[in-house]
């Protein structure tokens, strides 16, 4: 299949001349780095010394160092509770804001405004909320005549930082989904109405078929966020000079590159985390194809 | 098509030779220009600027460009240029890290230097000149140092009716005024502590103890981690008690609440840390003062670590960066570096001058300086960061009373031997 119009003569020469700028940029940018991530993941280097050949070494460490292993259960624990929470909770706040009511614009911006806030500021209010003495949080469940409870000791830290980062979630996914609801034609529900279809009924069996390509999306976005997710989670959780208490893999990663001069391992553990994701998404593209309805 | 593919590729090198620009070495008396790295905050960065320019006043030949990075971002971009062999011609190194950039052989050694200059550091403090000797010479040097002093809140003191802390007291006279000075409200919430401290690092509190009960941290071939050792044990078993019988001291958990300064947030009447606190602590509300540590079982402790600079072995211009050096240690910089109030001086005859002693902010500034007397040096080693991750990381499980004392130290001081043995 072809598409538009070929590019003729001299077109062509600047269709080139004009494109090679970011072709430089993506191949000695993206794909260089890829590549040199993968050449150095089966290499020994401190970047300061010239590298030297560790065969398989790095990977075969991704099994058996402890604390690689308790960074990877660590993020795939968080992606397990922070997917299917990012997706269904601004799946459901979408739908509350797609109403004709009173100041919905404020409250889809009050929604939205985590997502444009710096995440270490809004990562010490947090630290404010969770706080055990003197957090918020515990204030109200004293009120309350519960017990306080330490958020962010280790037991419960993961569970916080979950939390925290669905709430900075929340924003883009219900834009995400706001697109896709508000794209679905009333006369669907003013018909299901009057042949006295419920609420319940018409969610089910209208909304979430037809936003199943945004839930796809979403969830897809999701994912990938929450391999990559860092910032908060280093904010609520740090304690010394650079240790986490809940360190996930792309922490770990930065550590033992940065602060340990063990790049080749780190390039081993960034090629673990991109293999899968990539396989995760291969299983989400299968699922697509089965049950994403596309209009 | 094809020549014209021939035509950009030829487009493309040019403008890669281009941007790699030709540098020639500068002659002995052209003017030159150096760059300089460091890391710092605005405040810092003015100083900077001003040692800057004093030292271009007497050297009009060289030109110093100054850049200051926060800590973190600081060795990330150290690392990088390092890599690609344009590292600064001057940059600031902590002592505990030189031996990770001098072993992997990218810093210039400056012993020819040093030989031709023999009285270069003849009033430099020599406990602050430990750290940058190696066997084949020197590859850096200090500029300033900070060791280790009690700071204490005068106002809880008077309201405890407790005495202010002195140089003749023991860990036990600071545990008994720390339970003294510690509030325990009705509902069993601690809304005072005594005394707080960082125990991730060695620097602030438990190298100190575990030299005054009389132990050591590391061997002296740095092959062995001592810290579990049962002398070193005491120390730590004090800090236990503190924390948990005392509840004098607060866990990291309660620290992390309080902005991680406890003793800032005005609800810690006691903190061990260095001259650097003293422009942040000025700001506080409270009245304070600073005494040197306690003595132990052993005799009295602190740490002495430096900040220095070292010169790049890539340098293209050696020469100039060396006068720059020189001219950090000498008079009118160290008064400069005293007067910004962060470190101490490396030149005795400055810190002992008003310039360091009688600082905008009154407090006893020559305890910082009388505590050299009984100082260790902060080890200096390859694979330090490492190191002392193994242990912080390893031992934060008790103090945040997850983890029991003895196993967790046991389990640390193992992973912290494993980390010395990977270095050799």
């Amino acid at each position: 299949m072809e598409y538009g119009l070929k590019p003729l003569g001299r077109e062509r020469f600047w269709l080139w001349a004009l494109l090679t700028p970011t072709f430089i940029g993506l191949i000695f940018g993206a794909l260089g780095s890829v590549i040199a991530t993968v050449v150095l993941s089966f290499a020994k280097w401190d970047l300061l010394t010239p590298p030297s050949w560790a065969g398989v070494s790095n990977y075969v460490e991704l099994f058996k160092d402890e604390k690689i292993l308790l960074s990877l259960t660590n993020t795939i624990k968080f992606t397990a509770m922070y997917v299917p929470g990012v997706v269904i909770i601004s799946l459901f706040v979408a739908v509350l804001m797609n109403r004709r009511i009173r100041g919905v614009g404020l409250f889809r911006t009050a929604y939205f405004l985590p997502a444009v806030t710096s995440a270490v500021a809004t990562a010490l209010v947090w630290n404010m909320i969770y706080g055990r003495d003197t957090g918020i949080l515990n204030f109200i469940l004293e009120r309350l005549g519960l017990q306080p409870v330490c958020w962010l000791c280790t037991e419960n830290a993961m569970y916080a930082v979950v939390i925290v980062n669905i709430w900075g979630a929340i924003g883009e996914g219900m834009i995400i989904f706001l697109a896709g609801l508000t794209a679905i034609p009333r006369e669907y529900y003013e018909a299901a109405e009057m042949d006295g279809a419920s609420g319940f009924h018409q969610f089910f069996r209208i909304t979430v078929p037809l936003v199943t390509p945004s839930i796809f999306f979403q969830t897809l976005i999701s994912t990938i966020n929450a391999f990559q997710a860092y910032d908060y989670i280093y904010m609520l959780t740090r304690r010394g000079q650079g240790d986490s208490s809940v360190p996930v893999v792309v922490f770990s990663i930065y550590r033992n590159a940065w602060n340990f001069f063990n790049y080749g391992g780190a390039s081993a553990q960034a090629i673990e985390l991109t293999v899968l994701v990539a396989l995760l998404m291969a299983f989400y593209f299968w699922l697509e194809r089965r049950y994403v309805v596309y209009e | 098509m094809k020549n014209r593919l021939l035509v950009l590729v030829v487009i493309v090198s040019l403008l890669l030779t281009a941007c790699g620009g030709g540098q020639t070495p500068a002659a002995s008396n052209a003017p030159v220009t150096i760059s300089m790295m460091m890391w710092g905050d605005p405040a810092e960065l003015e100083v900077w600027n001003q040692i800057v320019t004093d030292f271009h006043q007497a050297n009009p030949n060289i030109t110093v460009n100054v850049e200051v990075s926060d800590w973190d971002s600081y060795w990330t971009k150290l690392k990088t240029l390092l890599s690609a062999s344009t590292p600064p011609d001057v940059f600031a190194i902590d002592a505990p890290l030189y031996l990770d950039y001098q072993s992997r052989d990218v810093l210039m050694n400056l012993q020819p230097y040093l030989d031709q200059n023999p009285d270069l550091l003849k009033g430099v403090y020599p406990q602050t000149l430990e750290a940058y000797k190696t066997p084949d010479g020197m590859y850096g040097l200090p500029r300033d140092f900070q060791t280790i002093a009690l700071f204490y809140n005068k106002d809880m003191f008077d309201e405890a009716g407790v005495a202010y802390p002195t140089g003749e007291w023991t860990y036990d006279d600071l545990r008994n005024a720390a339970k003294q000075l510690t509030k325990i409200g009705v509902d069993g919430k601690v809304t005072q502590f005594g005394f707080s401290a960082d125990l991730w690092d060695m620097e602030l509190i438990w190298s100190e103890a575990i030299w005054a009960y009389g132990g050591e941290v590391i061997d002296a071939d740095h092959t062995e981690t001592l810290i579990g050792e049962p002398k070193a044990r005491e120390a730590w078993q004090l800090f236990h008690d503190m924390l948990f019988e005392d509840k004098s001291w607060p866990d990291p958990n309660t620290v992390g609440e309080y902005g991680d300064d406890p003793f800032l947030a005005g609800v810690a009447a006691m903190t061990p840390v260095g001259h650097w606190a003293v422009p942040g602590y000025a700001e506080a509300s409270f009245k304070w003062d600073v005494a040197p540590m306690p003595k132990g079982p052993a005799g009295q402790a602190t740490s002495v670590n430096s900040a220095g600079f070292v010169i790049g072995k890539a340098s293209k211009n050696p020469d100039a960066a060396f006068e720059f050096l020189k001219y950090v240690v000498s008079e009118p910089a160290q008064k400069r570096l005293a007067e910004l109030g962060f470190a101490c001086p490396v030149l005795q005859s400055v810190a002992e001058s008003d310039a360091f002693l009688k600082q905008s902010t009154p407090i006893d500034h020559k305890v910082f300086l009388d505590s050299l007397a009984f100082a260790h040096m902060k080890p200096v080693f390859k694979g330090y960061d490492e190191w002392s991750s193994a242990i912080g990381d390893g031992m934060a499980g008790i103090w945040t009373g997850e983890a029991e004392l003895d196993p967790t130290l046991d389990e640390a001081v193992q992973a912290a031997d494993e980390v010395l043995a990977s270095m050799k």
